[in-house]
């Protein structure tokens, strides 16, 4: 994951999408940078298609600036899609042509692109290469997807909730890939309504709550300025609890013991609850320890007051 | 431009691949053509009429004008003429035949041959005296007095007046009747205009064919068919499928990329019109093998066809376009198409219906298209295709305009 503070690639001013009496996106700015993976986070139904959608050039806003790779949105759409990759929401394709049909469809609509030979090889699809899409599990049907849009070599890549529907093993495979796409100096955008995605692959997240944007930052910092406390919860055997509550009291803001007997220690900073983790776990022993809070959930939690359930309700 | 052969190559081979668009396409057709081809398969459709002539002579015998006119009755292909014994009371006759088959009855009533006579006698004294008038100054008044004098003096033969009448006898629910009617009125027509101009009773009434070859049942159905189903893919089929692309995704994926709508439209129109050709060459193919058709479409009934194409698929692009999701597509379809079809005469000939309906099928572009496809493929003239191509080329034109104005390509 890395992040370059140059000209963004996207940028987003005031933008606002309203379909009749009911506002979809309202006066969301934020921008995108070269080669970062950005994600747009939030609950179903607080804006998060509406506004990737004008950015794929697939819905006109109502009001607002947008420019993606210096274009504008809603003047310029055809340089715009020439150089950017889409992997719409619930994907799909042509039921009954087989992956490397569908992706060389998809190359020969643009200009330029890459060989679909290479980019099967490149997402492990080539021994599916002349399998039928409809035959296909979810995972590889996400993974066709993910080869149609990035074999017109895009500078940009849009990624609505790529994960949602998967199992565990085929969203893993999924992450895998898509952090392996900044290698091709792909910018990222992606939308999700899970968490642990976004801890997983985002450098940036905008949180996105009845179609606002709550907070916008890299994702460390988001966790650190909102995540709240770093709890190290030890769980000692009799004859370390002294050595280790000694320990935990010089590395740690406070120390208590829970109703269990647990020492608990607070850190202001994820990185020093690390630090302190590994320090506790080099004392010989039989004790425990649990790094637990300040993640993304908890982020999420303190800005829009609940949390995203797996379906992506909000709760 | 260079996205429209792709996109065709990939929308063909979806296509094919789907059964039962392949099913409705191909299979369905060749089996209705088989159906009605095999049921109507002998030949024209033939009729039977029975024929009590009543006009004898003084020998007992028919008169020499009753029996002409049955000869012209025998002599056209679609009937199949059987005598009834002159005086016959028919209501038993017909009591006494039961259930035998449909009972159509034509009386020549006794002095037939004189009444026929006599108003072609008037006929042709009128045509004098008419010519007379119009001549004016060019015969003064001497000659004009004695013509007239002459025709006065004409001996008349006949005591007989008003229209010699024949009387067609059917029941109420015969279905035919309508059509056998219509084969009298010409016949009549026929007849009348032959006893005007000669002085022997006309022994023969040519009815008029339908072209060089002995059309068959086969060839009825097949420019019908291959019309019929250019119709139902583009009206039925087209939209449940586009439904089911922009349903699922399919077609949100398609705009995200550089296509344009034109060249969206353009390659289903494309592929629909290599369809129709294709539907074309197997029906024409199973015609020849199972009936021995030999007719091959030539480059003006291939233009009709691709013409018929268009025209419905840009109006199928409009409905796929108008409705969410494919059985919605379909239904709406259907309900356009089926009326459509009916009413317009691909299975059956217009004469069969009530006249408004005859009238309601002439608005329809499928009764155009395939009666023009019926004069070039079965018939081999190009009179009065000039209006199907008009009709259907002003329909293309229009469907596509259409298409492209209501086709959704932002805010699906």
């Amino acid at each position: 994951m890395t992040t370059e503070s140059t000209d963004p690639v996207i940028s987003v001013t005031d933008l606002t999408k309203t379909y009749g009496d009911t506002t979809a996106v309202e006066s969301v700015s934020f921008e995108v940078y070269p080669n970062e993976i950005f994600a747009l986070v939030g609950p179903n139904g607080a804006g998060k298609t509406t506004t990737v959608e004008i950015l794929e050039c697939l819905r006109t806003p109502t009001s607002g600036v947008a420019r993606v790779l210096g274009y504008a949105v809603g003047e310029e759409s055809r340089p715009i899609k020439q150089r950017i990759g889409v992997v719409p929401q619930s994907f799909h394709t042509f039921d009954r042509l087989t992956v490397h049909e569908n992706v060389a469809l998809a190359r020969q609509m643009y200009e330029k692109g890459r060989d679909p030979d290479d980019i099967l090889e490149r997402l492990d699809l080539s021994e599916y290469a002349d399998t039928r899409f409809a035959t296909l599990s979810g995972g590889y049907q996400r993974r066709t997807g993910i080869a149609m849009a990035l074999v017109s070599d895009p500078d940009v890549l849009f990624l609505d909730e790529p994960t949602t529907g998967l199992d565990p093993a085929a969203r893993q495979s999924t992450w895998e890939q898509i952090e392996r796409l900044t290698d091709l100096g792909t910018t990222v955008v992606l939308t999700t309504h899970y968490m642990e995605e976004v801890e997983e692959l985002a450098d940036r997240a905008a949180l996105l709550v009845d179609g606002e944007i709550v907070a916008v930052d890299t994702v460390a910092d988001l966790v650190e300025t909102y995540g709240g406390d770093v709890k190290l919860v030890v769980d000692p055997t009799e004859d370390q609890r002294g050595e280790l509550e000694a320990r935990l009291r010089s590395v740690a803001t406070d120390v208590y013991q829970d109703d269990t007997g647990n020492l608990v220690g607070i850190f202001e900073d994820r990185y020093d609850a690390q630090e302190a983790f590994g320090q506790l776990l080099d004392i010989e022993g039989d004790h425990s320890i649990e790094l637990t809070g300040a993640g993304m959930e908890d982020v999420f939690l303190q800005l829009a007051g609940g949390t995203v359930g797996n379906r992506g309700e909000l709760r | 431009m260079t996205r429209i052969w792709p996109l065709l190559v990939a929308l063909s081979k979806d296509w094919l691949r789907n059964r039962e668009a392949v099913f409705f396409a191909f299979l369905f057709p060749v089996i209705l053509l088989l159906i009605f081809s095999a049921v109507f398969g002998g030949g024209a459709a033939e009729f039977t009429l029975h024929v009590q002539n009543n006009d004898l002579g003084p020998d007992e015998n028919p008169t020499n004008l009753s029996t002409a006119f049955i000869d012209a009755l025998e002599g056209v292909e679609a009937l199949e003429v059987q005598s009834i014994p002159a005086g016959r009371n028919i209501t038993e006759w017909s009591r006494q035949r039961g259930s035998a088959g449909a009972t159509r009855v034509v009386v020549i009533p006794h002095g037939f041959a004189d009444k026929v006579r006599a108003g072609s006698r008037e006929a042709r004294q009128s045509v004098i005296l008419d010519t007379m008038t119009r001549a004016g100054g060019q015969i003064n008044q001497t000659n004009q007095a004695r013509i007239r004098q002459g025709l006065n003096a004409t001996p008349n033969g006949t005591n007989a007046t008003g229209p010699a009448e024949i009387v067609f006898l059917s029941a109420s629910d015969d279905q035919a009747a309508p059509a056998i009617r219509g084969i009298l009125s010409s016949v009549v027509a026929q007849f009348n205009s032959n006893a005007i101009g000669v002085e022997t009773p006309p022994t023969t009434v040519v009815s008029d064919d339908l072209g060089s070859r002995n059309v068959e049942g086969v060839d009825y159905y097949l420019p019908a068919l291959i019309a019929a189903v250019v119709m139902i893919n583009g009206l039925i089929t087209l939209p449940a499928l586009l439904a089911e692309f922009s349903g699922d995704g399919t077609l949100k994926r398609l705009i995200a990329t550089p296509l344009r709508k034109r060249d969206w439209i353009l390659a289903n129109v494309l592929q629909q019109a290599v369809l129709a050709l294709l539907i074309t060459g197997v029906m024409v193919v199973v015609a020849h093998l199972v009936f021995d058709v030999t007719v091959i479409p030539g480059p003006l009934a291939i233009g009709l066809i691709l013409l018929g194409a268009i025209t419905f698929t840009g109006f199928g692009m409009t409905l796929g376009s108008l409705v969410e999701g494919s059985d919605a597509a379909t239904s709406l379809g259907m309900a356009i198409a089926l009326p459509m079809m009916f009413v317009s005469g691909v299975f059956w000939e217009l004469d069969l219906m009530p006249e408004y309906l005859q009238t309601v099928a002439t608005l329809t572009p499928i009764y155009h298209f395939h009666r023009g496809l019926r004069q070039l493929m079965v018939l081999d003239t190009t009179q009065g295709v000039g209006v199907p191509f008009a009709i259907l080329g002003v329909g293309a034109v229009l469907a596509l305009v259409v298409a492209v104005h209501v086709t959704q390509w932002q805010d699906l």
